[in-house]
């Protein structure tokens, strides 16, 4: 057996690589590539789109790319800690006149793609009429017509004062606005292919359960922005994104809130954590109409049994902030107390004071790892004042009927259960789900107060923040009051990135790529 | 009627096969004598584990969380602050639970209906046969899952897809060894000196049929623990905070960036016990029949 001299050897191959090593090592693994005079993003999708249009959307990712191709009337701005909107790029005025009236001014010269003309005010009618009938419509529950006082200016008239729809509706995926008539000539709503877009990005390319791309709008009037293009790669599993992260596959990428330590303390070279908001809101929930649960003293005793720093330490690695009710923290009416707190022997005395012993329970729970981890210390909590509890980790399909009468009968059963809803910025937005009407819907807790649900109406439609604030300080009171809730922690949405990107990244989670800038 | 005709060596139990002959004859091999080592450590733990844990394997003791193995904790903490030694050995208890009931059920229930799908009438020998076969068309994990996710994940639920999926397998090798004996000259002498069939049955058939079938049995624990491990893992098997080997690898999974303990902890003594499970019933298997025995 000879072996050549000429060519590559194995061992040649072999000694190369190992010379290659450091060299290749000291390379950046920074993909904010630069490829012929281009600058590409490349951003992981957690979920592959299924409908852009914002009446008939999933939410989440969909409106990730709506904000990157689709215009609006304002955006969401953080001033000094505290979200608020701001108009913008398409508007050359917008203002709230009176507290039902808010006034819009297009700019001329931004144009539909496809041909179908510039974006005018007809536009802004039709996208919010149609919204009025979408699958959206409780998002503009507060619209009652749109005038137009030209081609590119009218006005919003509202039903009644909304403080809430700048924050939760016209700055969020509800507020896009579609082109009249290239949606008509689509029959009226689409799916994954919008008709026309009018956006700094266009969507180049969209390969299913894969990629979608974005390059530049070569016709957009507007401000450029600083990538030529944006590569959103499809990757479902957190963990696997944070590997592409580490490889250089993706360079800005959802976390799980279990690895943000490991970021913060020890991050990857070249990376920043951003964490873009904290509106999710978690609790234990207690069925008040359930037999062993109808005893008001075992419910404030599980109230107080519950070692919710614990939970957090535990199951959420000390990062996620403790929740004190369901306004979370960053949010108008946000507490930073609840009327009750972990007291182990208030909880025994309670239970002592309600007659009850040897209670059984069964803990619902979705079957995730935070969860089951936080299961086990209620559990265990639970058995220090005489409660044992079971736990049943469950699918997401017979969780979320759980508390569901249209689903079925198991809302009979369901006893405590760990939950976690989101919200917009607005704290209206998250007690529409706790109304006497939601009983059998979303109120799983199945407790009804006429003072909750009067105060709730006149929120609606209250504009002064002092009487605002004292109304939702009272909704939160009442909920405490109800004894059908241990409020947990407010799940963080973390972002790792390159240094050299500035992301910015809606408190709900979703990237606004045509505000994105490098360093 | 004690003085039954029954020719010298067909029993599986016979003078040379009996329990201790077999130990012998199992022991003679290293891949014996690991394989009996192992199963008999994995007993004898999940046996005595309540004497041998360092801690209670339920005490959540959050400060402790995530600790790398010490001469504290053999083998580091949980996510709770739970000693995984301990958890380990509990989980053994699991596994043996799991596995003697329900690979003990699944061979009474096989070899019965084995057997009489064999020595009974022939339309029974065919309703047999096709329930085994549509059983055994479902794939395991597959049809645990399914029922599972109807069900609630629970350790008897578990056991009782098991028990549903293993008895064809016993079943048939009961029925074809039955087949093979039933018109042997022994058997047919008893019948025609009056013996019932469930005499026949229980004094003749079975003692020679039950050998196969326990070499099959210690293949199947092997399987039985790996599928609760598997259900476990994805969250369908025992119920949070009862600790089997499936669910200290899942917890250990969603945690392996930070630290890989977990994940070897509960991988190790799966494997381990597989391998044991696994020699064992391959010795058995030369000893209950020569013919496939290896030749040095």
């Amino acid at each position: 057996m000879t072996h050549s001299k000429q060519g590559l050897s194995r061992r040649g191959f072999v000694a190369g690589a190992i010379a290659a090593g450091p060299v290749l090592a000291t390379l950046p693994n920074a993909t904010i590539v630069r490829a012929q005079g281009k600058t590409i993003l490349n951003a992981r999708l957690q979920r592959d789109i299924t409908v852009l249009d914002p009446g008939y959307m999933v939410g989440g990712t969909e409106i990730a790319v709506q904000y990157a191709v689709m215009p609006r009337l304002a955006h969401v701005v953080n001033e000094s800690g505290t979200f608020t909107w701001a108009p913008s790029e398409y508007m050359a005025a917008l203002s709230q006149d009176d507290p039902t009236h808010i006034s819009f001014e297009l700019k001329t010269g931004f144009m539909w793609t496809n041909g179908y003309g510039e974006f005018t005010a007809e536009d802004v009618k039709y996208s919010l009429d149609r919204m009025l009938v979408s699958d959206w419509k409780d998002k503009w529950l507060a619209l009652d017509r749109v005038e137009l006082s030209g081609p590119y200016s009218g006005t919003i008239v509202l039903k009644h004062p909304s403080p809430a729809i700048w924050l939760t509706t016209i700055t969020a995926g509800a507020g896009n606005l579609v082109c009249k008539a290239a949606t008509e000539d689509a029959g009226g709503q689409y799916t994954t292919e919008i008709p026309a877009t009018c956006g700094p990005y266009v969507i180049a390319e969209w390969t299913p359960k894969q990629r979608l791309v974005f390059t530049r709008n070569p016709d957009w009037p507007g401000p450029m922005p600083d990538f030529d293009e944006v590569r959103y790669i499809l990757v479902d599993d957190d963990t696997a994104a944070e590997l592409a992260y580490e490889a250089g596959e993706v360079d800005i990428t959802r976390v799980a809130v279990s690895s943000l330590p490991r970021y913060t303390q020890n991050p990857p070279p070249d990376t920043n954590v951003t964490v873009a908001g904290h509106l999710q809101y978690a609790w234990l929930g207690m069925n008040t109409e359930h037999p062993k649960l109808q005893n008001e003293k075992v419910r404030q005793a599980i109230q107080h049994a519950v070692d919710v720093d614990s939970i957090i330490q535990a199951a959420y690695f000390d990062n996620a902030p403790r929740s004190f009710g369901i306004v979370p923290p960053g949010v108008f009416g946000s507490r930073s107390q609840a009327s009750f707190g972990y007291d182990p022997a208030k909880a025994r005395e309670l239970m002592a004071e309600s007659g009850v012993s040897g209670l059984e329970l069964e803990l619902k729970t979705l079957n995730q790892q935070a969860r089951i981890v936080s299961a086990q210390i209620i559990q265990a909590n639970l058995a220090d004042i005489g409660i044992a509890t079971k736990i049943i980790p469950l699918d997401s399909g017979p969780f979320w009927s759980l508390g569901r009468e249209s689903k079925g009968d198991e809302w009979m059963d369901a006893q405590i259960w760990i939950m976690r809803f989101g919200g917009a910025l607005d704290p209206l937005d998250y007690f529409q789900w706790f109304t006497s009407e939601q009983v059998g819907n979303w109120n799983w807790e199945r407790w009804t107060s006429e003072e909750f649900d009067e105060i709730y109406q006149k929120l609606a439609t209250e504009t002064d923040d002092a009487r605002r604030l004292e109304m939702i300080s009272r909704l939160q009171e009442i909920m405490d009051e109800s004894a059908g809730y241990v409020w947990l922690q407010h799940e963080p949405e973390a972002f790792i990135h390159r240094s050299s990107l500035n992301p910015v990244i809606v408190p709900t989670g979703e990237y606004d790529f045509r505000r994105f800038t490098a360093a | 009627m004690t003085d039954r005709f029954e020719p010298a060596g067909e029993s599986a139990f016979s003078e040379d096969r009996k329990p201790a002959a077999t130990l012998r004859m199992v022991l003679r091999t290293p891949q014996g004598v690991i394989g009996v080592t192992i199963v008999a450590v994995f007993l004898l733990s999940a046996l005595f584990a309540p004497a041998i844990a360092p801690y209670d394997p339920f005490q959540i003791n959050i400060p402790d969380r995530l600790q790398a193995p010490s001469l504290n904790h053999l083998l580091g903490t949980d996510q709770l602050g739970r000693d995984t030694f301990s958890r380990i050995l509990y989980g053994g208890r699991i596994a043996v639970q799991l596995a003697g009931i329900a690979v003990g059920l699944s061979l009474a229930i096989g070899l019965v209906l084995g057997m009489i799908a064999g020595y009974g009438p022939r339309w029974f020998d065919n309703l047999m046969l096709l329930l085994f076969d549509t059983i055994r068309s479902f794939p395991t994990i597959v049809m645990a899952m399914a029922v599972v996710s109807l069900t609630g994940p629970s350790l008897e639920m578990v056991m009782a897809i098991f028990v549903i999926n293993a008895v064809p397998g016993f079943g048939r090798i009961a029925r074809t060894q039955t087949l093979a004996l039933r018109n042997t000259e022994f058997i047919l002498a008893e019948h025609s000196l009056g013996a019932s069939t469930a005499l026949i049955l229980r004094r003749h058939i079975m003692p020679n049929v039950v050998g196969p079938l326990l070499i099959l049995a210690a293949m199947d624990v092997p399987v039985v623990i790996t599928v609760e491990a598997g259900l476990s893992f994805l969250g369908l098997g025992v119920l949070p905070p009862t600790p089997s080997w499936g669910s200290l690898l899942n917890e250990g999974f969603r945690i392996l960036r930070d630290t890989p303990w977990p994940v070897i902890a509960g991988g190790l003594p799966l494997i381990i016990t597989t391998l044991g499970f696994t020699f064992l019933g391959e010795s058995l298997r030369d000893v209950f029949d020569p013919k496939l025995r290896k030749e040095p």
